[in-house]
């Protein structure tokens, strides 16, 4: 706020050169490999961040992609205090994450996708009514957050059933109220939706989008749910190997990544048609439809050939479906482009 | 402070989640006092007899002591600590304002009230039908120098238990060995959980009394007794006292290097 009135956004999360590196003990496989580990242990260190920035201004929905193991887990447990960066600077809502102030942990929280806060034998009311005494949540914030949230995620019947008894979509809509309750200023969502139905998947996708237009939140996600980050992300942060491949608008993944666009044709005759395999790839032959793949440099030449030599009745060039990319991302793909 | 008690309150809930689990567990301390009663009474079935400076009185008194002791110092439910941090649940306290080592304080100390509140009920039923020689303390200061005493073998028995979880931090797999080794081996030992430490050879004796193992079950059970004068008392108290600070100190040293061992793994 203080910002605002000055005329300068501050940044919500600032990480510069960021390394975290990890020690671990190398199991070999079998009986022999264990006895052997517990008297000559062999040290391996995993590089899991190798020195990344990026700054995020409030306010921000943020996915991070890239395939398992890149790092963006690892991101999101620094950014939230839980590991110790092995060097480069990090700061959230002004805060060093690691110092755990209690005016930091308030203002944040972390939602992993598969790690449970709830208490397993009780009814879900009773963490909240732990949370709100942790946080120290005004009662009457309290009773405002969270019939909000129970209408938002429609949860209102379950709330004094035992965790166990409920299912995971069910107990995720609650972790998220459990996560929330507190109002946070600072939101890491790992995997979300990780597990849920498409219902589910969708609901929750709903509520994402409506609590950072609602209250401002910054966000960050991570998912290898694609349409939580099409439907989600207006940028995206992509993470490989420890390091920061793109970061940018997710329309322009595309144009960055992409190294050909799409011809789509529809033709008058069946003639020559494997022809067309000279100008570029053929991706799919359903006459009249036919789809060509081009290099990206060579489209407006491959363009002007097909009209000239072909009887084209239609023609389109196209991007490569996001999809497709963000695919790509996932298997690791992208440093090979 | 509102934080801790609603710990407490969550903890107390979490408890009574199992009925037949507590059901059982309380049925089982009770059958555990009716064996000893019953060895102790045979052994000594001739009351004039002595083994090591007891007679029969005295060591039921000291048997029935341990195990009310043992229900207050001993029972302890810090020991899902090691758990917590090797599977990384331990994330979910880290990540809030509050803190690891007065969460769990708080449930022992729920967990020892109710604990307490049903040995309670169960001893008068048992005294009322066994009708042992039990010795009554009947000096006020005694009382509340055992109070004391109880006090200090409390906070002392959560610091070796915390410390020792936290072994986990640096040997995910090996956290339930380090805790074997000290809370079962040593406490049970070294405590006079399982024999009166005043048996023992003095030379042995006098080491252990620089060590904080007494001060959680003989020492306090000692006060109660009237077994030690004044100048004893004072001197466990200070000494238990100071081992209280010792851990303390270590604690303040090992966890924030635990923290930076951690990573946040089981997921």
């Amino acid at each position: 706020m203080r910002g605002d009135i000055l005329g300068l956004v501050e940044k919500a999360i600032i990480v510069d050169h960021l390394i975290k590196n990890f020690e671990v003990i190398e199991r070999k496989p079998g009986l022999i490999g264990a006895i052997k580990s517990v008297f000559s242990p062999t040290k391996k260190t995993i590089h899991a961040l190798k020195g990344i920035s990026f700054t995020i201004q409030p306010g921000e929905l943020v996915g991070f992609i890239g395939p398992n193991g890149a790092g963006k887990t690892t991101t999101l447990k620094i950014l939230s205090g839980l590991l110790y960066p092995s060097s480069g600077f990090n700061q959230v809502l002004e805060y060093d994450p690691w110092e755990k102030k209690p005016e930091f942990l308030k203002q944040i929280s972390l939602v992993m996708g598969q790690k449970n806060q709830l208490w397993w034998d009780l009814p879900a009311m009773e963490t909240f009514e732990l949370n709100r005494e942790i946080y120290e949540i005004p009662k009457r914030n309290y009773e405002k957050n969270l019939e909000e949230l129970v209408n938002l995620l429609e949860v209102g019947s379950l709330l004094r059933t035992q965790v166990r008894r409920l299912s995971l979509g069910q107990r995720m809509r609650l972790e998220i109220i459990a996560a929330l309750l507190h109002g946070p200023k600072v939101l890491f969502l790992d995997e979300p939706t990780l597990g849920l139905d498409l219902v589910a998947q969708q609901k929750m996708r709903d509520f994402i989008y409506e609590y950072n237009r609602k209250t401002g939140a910054t966000i960050i996600l991570t998912s290898h749910n694609m349409n939580d980050l099409v439907d989600l992300a207006r940028r995206v942060i992509v993470i490989d190997c420890g390091r920061i491949l793109f970061d940018g608008a997710l329309e322009e993944l595309t144009s960055r990544f992409a190294k050909e666009k799409i011809i789509k044709l529809s033709l008058a005759k069946e003639d020559n048609i494997e022809k067309l395999a000279t100008i570029g790839s053929i991706k799919k032959i359903t006459f009249p439809q036919v789809i060509l793949s081009v290099p990206r440099s060579a489209i407006a030449v491959a363009a002007a050939e097909i009209l000239q030599n072909f009887p084209v009745n239609d023609l389109t060039i196209e991007e490569i479906p996001i999809e497709d990319i963000i695919r790509r991302v996932f298997k690791g793909g992208l440093k090979h482009a | 402070m509102h934080k801790y008690f609603q710990i407490f309150k969550i903890s107390f809930q979490q408890e009574f989640a199992y009925r037949l689990n507590f059901v059982m567990w309380r049925a089982r301390n009770v059958m555990q006092i009716i064996l000893t009663f019953f060895l102790w009474n045979t052994v000594f079935y001739d009351p004039s007899r002595e083994v090591f400076g007891y007679n029969k009185e005295k060591i039921l008194t000291y048997v029935f002591g341990i195990l009310v002791l043992r229900a207050i110092v001993l029972s302890a439910r810090a020991v899902d600590m090691a758990g917590e941090i090797a599977n990384g649940d331990i994330t979910n306290y880290l990540l809030k304002p509050v803190s690891y080592f007065k969460y769990w304080f708080t449930r022992d100390i729920a967990s020892k009230t109710l604990n307490l509140s049903f040995a309670g009920v169960e001893a008068l039923i048992l005294f009322l039908i066994l009708k042992p020689n039990i010795f009554l303390q009947t000096d006020f200061l005694m009382i509340i120098l055992f109070i004391v005493s109880v006090a200090i073998a409390v906070t002392l028995f959560f610091y070796i238990l915390f410390l020792v979880n936290l072994v986990t931090f640096w040997m995910p797999e090996n956290g339930w060995a380090a805790q074997f080794l000290f809370v079962v081996i040593l406490t049970e030992f070294l405590s006079g959980g399982a024999f009166p430490i005043d048996i023992l050879p003095p030379v042995l004796q006098h080491i252990l009394y620089g060590l904080p193992f007494p001060y959680l079950l003989f020492f306090p059970l000692q006060v109660y007794l009237g077994k030690i004068s004044g100048l004893a008392i004072a001197r466990g108290i200070l000494t238990g006292g100071l081992w209280i600070m010792v851990l303390a100190f270590l604690t303040r040293i090992i966890w924030p290097r635990g923290l930076k061992r951690y990573s946040a793994e089981g997921r």
